[in-house]
């Protein structure tokens, strides 16, 4: 204990050097400039913002890093609840009752409730990294490919429980996905797959583009058909603040979240998404009333921020601790460590002390400097969506299409957003919901890719699923899960629910 | 209105100034050769066709931050990511053959011109000059019990097709050297396709797999710390960051493998152009400076020029095309 104390006390003296708080509050300002535009999540703002932080001394770039990170992380949130763009496939789940929230005039207390629930899931995830960093990364190294093909299973079957609507709807999404999710290399045969020689197919079809017509342009042209008279989006109601019994209904399920997103996070190719669906479909089970939830459920909005936060974060843990980036933005931190001639990985924290704990103690004070930015910046933001709609919804298109452009500084990819605008529109007029079908395709080749590697790696055996406890265990549970979805029972109360 | 009145003087001003191009045109021509001798004269577009934050755009940036002092124009990277390096590439092959817009080429350029129709032909490329390798380590986990490239050669005939090896797909760099390796070693090993080198290494150390084939970089501190053990460096040289793995060669064995880098213009680009950008891309390349700052990323630099170049890159792609053909990925065009 006293050790931490003292390793806590380096980093906070390493971090709270004007120069390295400076660089925090610019890290945090231009990653939440950059992420509000929709498109651009984390990966693209650390990417774009990268050579910035080249002339500075390695701490100090990284805690800019760190702030870009968390800044843009946000970002993304703010555009999913105000005008229901999820910025990045972490936002996808907080679109669903946040910007339900927002319509019914409440934006403000869901901005709050996202900023206060992230808040708190980085501060449980930097104590978490500061207790036990190098023990937790190590959970990490537990799993192999067919364990990987059960976690997947669970995320789909979850994603069944997603879904507000009719089982078989939800279904018929998740396989659309998985569909759409098979073009392009295919990894293990170096096959090209429904690319139709298209050179901008051979890399798959892009999640955000994908998102970002799916629930953003789709979103455009529902508002522009129900009120093409008038039409303002939402009007702010009551209070601009979350009342107590939101707080109380928030706080539960925000430390449930933060859990959920440490455990998912530290796992390759976890980051935070999967985290933040994960969480969502965990309330919605435990909710007395599910149906809440898609029509403005406070829970909604706080667990799966706080799980993309925590599992945002908790990936800091096997790149500092083992040196194994589980996901791109970890990747390219490892990129700006290694530009520095710093090699990530079990010597880091004996070997510079100051950098490790100095970047713990900046993630803390980064997420708190968030929100504090941001808490003022509420009010700009509910009034930006009172603007008139003929106003607003030009930006939104200009916006979108800027941040999928310099995704891969392709015209390509545009066209792919308004394709799925498109095909959104009409699956949102026939009933049938967006979320499980990004689900499918983020979850779609990472299954495919294990399940085919897993059965590789042992020979072409089977059993591997089931000799393998993580791997049973979790498959088992899928099972259990599916069957309660599934028992006719369960369904019928399902369907009276929705009535 | 001033409307009208704007858009009106504004179409004048713009017939006036056509007609004072078409009169300065002869006396343009005239400076064409004046022009030539002051080359560069504007910003030269340097494109990565990876995205943002990889290993090529750094290793690029750093060129183009260190090459603008000796062209006296700044040298501006452009990321141009997709289809394994193709969509940059082919920015670059169409555009104006000036020396204005170069790109760099990676190893998946040989593979690309047999497996993908709408990729470029090496021959579409003139070579400027070569940056470097990134030498292929094999690395084992340690509970195999190998310490050398002879007892990898013994534990992979024991069990022909068996040992478990992670590199990336087929037709990618690391799939390609696991591939060369094995004919060079007269084995057969399974290899188990991850996308990306942090994954697979991450299933060396979960015990996964007994064997990778990922550039140095991505496993030397696990190397260090003892969760992996490098045994043999397919470099023509050691590591610098690891100075104690031997290579392929001191172990008896003739094998070169990894990825490596060069930058080339468009075919059609004057040859006094592609002489003064080798040139000066070279200067920068052997600085010592930029030597250091390059290891110190982790890169090796082995500058090249032109001639040497185009020797080395059509050496790789006589040695790697046999290894397309056996796996069936050759269908673009053929060798």
């Amino acid at each position: 204990m006293e050790a931490l104390l003292a390793n806590l006390l380096t980093g906070f003296t390493v971090a709270v050097t004007p120069t390295n708080l400076a660089l925090c509050l610019t890290g945090c300002l231009l990653g939440t400039l950059v992420g509000v535009l929709p498109g651009l999540g984390p990966t693209a703002t650390v990417a774009m913002l990268m050579p910035v932080t080249f002339s500075l001394e390695p701490t100090g770039a990284l805690i800019m890093l760190a702030g870009v990170f968390y800044g843009s992380q946000y970002g993304g949130s703010t555009t999913a609840i105000l005008v229901n763009l999820p910025g990045e496939s972490s936002s996808v789940v907080t679109c669903l009752d946040g910007h339900a929230m927002a319509r019914q005039g409440r934006a403000g207390a869901a901005l709050a409730i996202a900023a206060l629930a992230s808040l708190f899931a980085g501060t449980v995830t930097t104590a978490a990294i500061a207790l036990g960093g190098p023990a937790i990364a190590s959970i990490a190294l537990l799993f192999q490919s067919a364990d990987y093909v059960a976690v997947i299973v669970l995320g789909l079957v979850a994603a069944i429980v997603l879904a507000h609507g009719s089982v078989a709807k939800a279904i018929a999404m998740i396989v659309l996905g998985i569909f759409l999710g098979l073009v392009g290399t295919d990894l293990t045969s170096g096959e090209q797959r429904y690319t139709f020689g298209i050179d901008a197919l051979f890399d798959g079809v892009g999640f955000v583009p994908v998102a970002m017509g799916l629930f953003g342009l789709s979103e455009v042209m529902l508002n522009l058909e129900a009120r093409a008279a008038s039409g303002d989006l939402a009007r702010l109601r009551d209070r601009l603040w979350p009342t107590r019994a939101d707080v109380r209904q928030a706080a539960p399920a925000t430390v449930r979240g933060t859990l959920l997103g440490i455990a998912l996070g530290i796992l390759p190719g976890g980051g935070s998404t999967i985290p933040s669906f994960a969480a969502y479909s965990l309330e919605k089970k435990l909710a007395r009333d599910p149906a809440r939830f898609g029509r403005g459920a406070v829970e909604g909005i706080a667990a799966p921020e706080a799980a993309n936060n925590a599992g945002a974060q908790a990936g800091f843990i096997p790149m500092l601790a083992l040196g194994l980036p589980p996901n791109a933005i970890m990747a390219l931190m490892v990129g700006a460590m290694m530009i520095h001639g710093i090699q990530p990985g079990p010597q880091i924290i004996a070997k510079q002390p100051e950098l490790f704990w100095g970047l713990v103690a900046s993630m803390w004070i980064g997420n708190l400097m968030l929100v504090v930015l941001n808490l003022p910046m509420i009010g700009l933001w509910v009034r930006l969506i009172e603007l008139p709609y003929r106003w607003l919804f030009p930006a939104i298109i200009v916006f979108c299409c800027i941040g999928v452009y310099s995704l891969k500084n392709a015209a390509s990819e545009i066209v792919i957003m308004a394709v799925a605008g498109l095909v959104g529109y009409v699956l949102r007029k026939l009933d049938c919901e967006p979320a499980p079908l990004l689900l499918g395709l983020i979850l779609g080749p990472m299954l495919e890719e294990n399940f085919r590697r897993a059965l590789s790696v042992s020979g072409g055996d089977f059993s591997v699923f089931v000799t393998r406890p993580i791997s049973a265990t979790l498959l088992a549970f899928s099972a259990v899960l599916l069957a309660i979805v599934l028992l006719p029972a369960v369904r019928r109360g399902r369907e009276q629910l929705r009535e | 209105m001033a409307g009208t009145d704007q858009s009106k003087s504004a179409s004048a001003n713009r017939r006036r100034a056509l007609a004072g191009a078409l009169l300065a045109a002869p006396a343009l021509l005239a400076a064409g050769s004046v022009l030539a001798q002051a080359f560069p004269s504007q910003p030269i577009t340097l494109i990565v066709p990876w995205p943002a934050g990889g290993g090529s755009d750094i290793a690029m940036r750093m060129v183009a931050d260190a090459a603008s002092k000796r062209m006296g124009q700044p040298v501006v990277v452009v990321n141009r990511p997709g289809a394994g390096g193709t969509i940059g590439l082919k920015e670059m092959a169409s555009a104006k053959p000036d020396g204005y817009t170069i790109a760099m080429v990676a190893t998946g350029a040989v593979f690309a011109q047999y497996n993908n129709p709408n990729a470029n032909a090496l021959s579409d490329f003139e070579p400027l000059v070569f940056f470097g390798d990134d030498p292929m380590v094999l690395s084992v986990h340690p509970k195999t019990g190998i310490r050398t490239v002879a007892e990898y050669v013994a534990a992979a005939r024991a069990n022909p097709g068996k040992l478990r090896n992670g590199n990336d797909q087929p037709g990618g760099s690391s799939h390609v050297g696991a591939s060369l390796m094995e004919r060079r070693l007269a084995v057969k090993i399974n290899k188990v396709p991850y996308a990306g080198f942090a994954p697979t290494v991450q299933a060396l150390l979960s015990g996964e797999l007994d064997s990778v084939t990922v550039s140095l970089p991505d496993i030397v501190q696990h190397h260090k710390s003892g969760a992996a053990r490098s045994i043999a460096i397919a470099g023509t040289q050691r590591h610098f960051m690891a100075p104690d793995v031997p290579t392929f060669r001191e172990q008896g064995i003739d094998f070169v493998a990894g990825t490596w880098r060069y930058i080339a213009a468009p075919r059609g680009t004057p040859a006094d152009r592609i002489g003064t950008l080798e040139s000066r891309l070279l200067e920068t390349l052997r600085d010592k400076d930029f030597i250091e700052k390059a290891r110190a990323a982790g890169f090796i630099v082995t500058p090249l020029g032109r001639a040497d170049t185009i020797r080395r890159v059509s050496a790789e792609d006589e040695a790697m095309y046999p290894v397309f053909l056996e796996a069936g990925l050759v269908r673009a065009r053929q060798k």
